[in-house]
């Protein structure tokens, strides 16, 4: 063991070429990944990219591949990776704009579609607020930590075969408010949900429940929301509704 | 409609990279490859079956070299496909059972008890199978 | 991802493989323990099969078993054609010809198993 460790970043400059830069970070001066990009910053090469904001977890900026791994930089520590030489690498299936920055558009995009907002069917015409017990609330809850870092669409497998699947993270968000009492919306969410890239494309690979730094669990969303468009279905073949 | 990014897209390839992947990844690639296989075998199996048209002499002929020589070395490739069969079974029934919302939260250890299940079952057919065949032990 | 009015179904096919599936378990351990493990002689030849499908109730099961396999293995295939990044036409073309495949499959089957059960028994 030494007193460094070395990271192995892929980088792509503005000319669009694709090259790896090795960095030796003492060990004792950080903790975690981005402690040790932060002082590759500072110290080292000012030129090297990446994107951070909050530094806890919170803001979900930091999304990068970290040793073979989507992963947050802030929130993973060197130490428990077990190895001097770490590769760091942007995440997979987005478009890299230079170095570990990514665009994350696409993916915003798609979160869209499912329409992540409370629906209601009396045009906000209610005369009472809209009471919410704490078992409906936990039905929820878990889905609603989602941050938005888009390390799911990294680790999903179908994402990366077909870029026009919408993806775990806009899905666990239309079980979101799905499964919210307040909301009304689930047979336009249905619509979107169910088509082509919906959720018939999702073969439980799991690996975005795997990665997500949060705890979200989007391959569980995916299959309440496969039963809730079942019945959704069911119920237009058979009438009804 | 998102736009497709050429750059985005790893392809098919990507499925069979299994570094630092979880088990459900290795579940969901194998029974990928297996159901390819099994539904290559299906078709090869109807061509076989087709024979039966041409009369007792002819499919006896091929049976018989099938399983005693001189094509007796397919019998490996039978041992792979039950193995394959016995495999994609058991992962079918975890995600059936995940399907229908059973045990979503214990996918992991349903995917190993399944499988132990499964190859258990697959080593008592390759041991009758085999001696129907006329191996003995 | 048109929002269209047009229900897709894409659970109802899901669900359909998973039940497919699950009978597939039956039929495939029902085929796999009649043809290998218990049966008087070491192979599955001409007069034991001629005899099998001369019962009317295994015909059924033969039939339905080649309905089932057949679609859960083509469906299996167009799930797995789907997850790749070929264009939206190039999925609906080979759709339509899977599905084609599919049907000209269990025409031939029933064909074959209802040919192969007016054969006569060798003696």
């Amino acid at each position: 063991m030494t007193d460094e460790y070395e990271f192995e970043i892929k980088r792509k400059d503005e000319s669009g070429k694709v090259y790896y830069s090795t960095y030796k970070v003492p060990k004792d001066k950080i903790s975690t990944v981005l402690e040790g990009l932060l002082y590759i910053k500072e110290n080292i090469d000012q030129s090297l990219s990446f994107r951070y904001s909050c530094r806890m977890e919170i803001c979900g900026s930091c999304g990068m591949e970290i040793d073979g791994k989507p992963r947050m930089a802030c929130s993973t520590i060197v130490e428990d990776l077990k190895k001097d030489r770490i590769r760091i690498e942007p995440l997979k299936h987005y478009k890299v704009i230079r170095d570990l920055v990514v665009d994350i558009d696409p993916f915003f995009e798609k979160y869209r579609e499912v329409k992540p907002y409370i629906i209601r069917d009396d045009d906000g015409k209610y005369d009472k607020e809209l009471p919410q017990t704490p078992e409906q609330f936990h039905e929820y809850a878990n889905f609603a930590m989602c941050i938005k870092c888009g390390l799911c669409m990294a680790a999903c497998p179908i994402e990366g075969s077909d870029p026009q699947y919408l993806g775990p993270a806009p899905l666990a968000a239309a079980w979101r408010y799905i499964a919210d009492n307040r909301d009304k919306g689930a047979k336009y969410r249905v619509e979107v949900v169910d088509g082509e890239e919906g959720t018939s494309r999702c073969h439980f690979a799991g690996e975005c429940t795997e990665v997500c730094p949060k705890g979200v669990d989007p391959s569980f969303a995916i299959q309440k929301l496969r039963r809730t468009a079942l019945k959704i279905e069911l119920a237009s073949i058979f009438g009804g509704r | 409609m998102v736009e497709a990014n050429k750059e985005m897209k790893e392809g098919i390839s990507a499925w069979a990279k299994f570094y630092r992947k979880g088990t459900g990844y290795l579940a969901f690639a194998f029974h990928r490859l297996s159901g390819l296989v099994i539904l290559f075998y299906l078709y090869l199996h109807y061509t076989v079956l087709s024979n039966l048209l041409r009369g007792q002499a002819t499919y006896n002929a091929i049976v018989k070299s099938i399983t005693y020589g001189p094509y007796d070395s397919f019998l490996a490739l039978d041992f792979l496909l039950a193995l394959v069969i016995f495999y994609h079974g058991a992962n079918g029934v975890r995600l059936a059972l995940n399907e229908f919302g059973i045990g979503m939260y214990h996918h992991k250890a349903l995917f190993f008890t399944f499988e132990i299940i499964a190859m258990i079952l697959l080593g008592l057919f390759d041991y009758y199978a085999l001696q129907f065949v006329g191996v003995g032990f | 991802m048109v929002e269209n009015e047009k229900m897709k179904y894409g659970s109802l096919n899901r669900f359909v493989q998973a039940v497919t599936g699950l009978f597939l378990i039956f039929f495939l351990g029902v085929h796999l323990y009649v043809a290998h493990i218990d049966f008087r002689h070491p192979v599955a030849f001409f007069s034991s099969v001629i005899n099998q499908l001369h019962n009317p109730w295994w015909l059924a099961f033969f039939l339905i078993f080649v309905y089932i396999i057949t679609y859960h293995g083509i469906n299996g295939l167009n799930h797995i054609v789907a997850d790749t990044s070929i264009s939206e036409r190039a999925k609906r073309d080979i759709g339509i010809a899977l599905m084609v495949i599919y049907v000209i499959t269990i025409i031939y089957g029933t064909i074959l198993a209802l040919l192969v059960a007016r054969m006569t028994v060798p003696a």
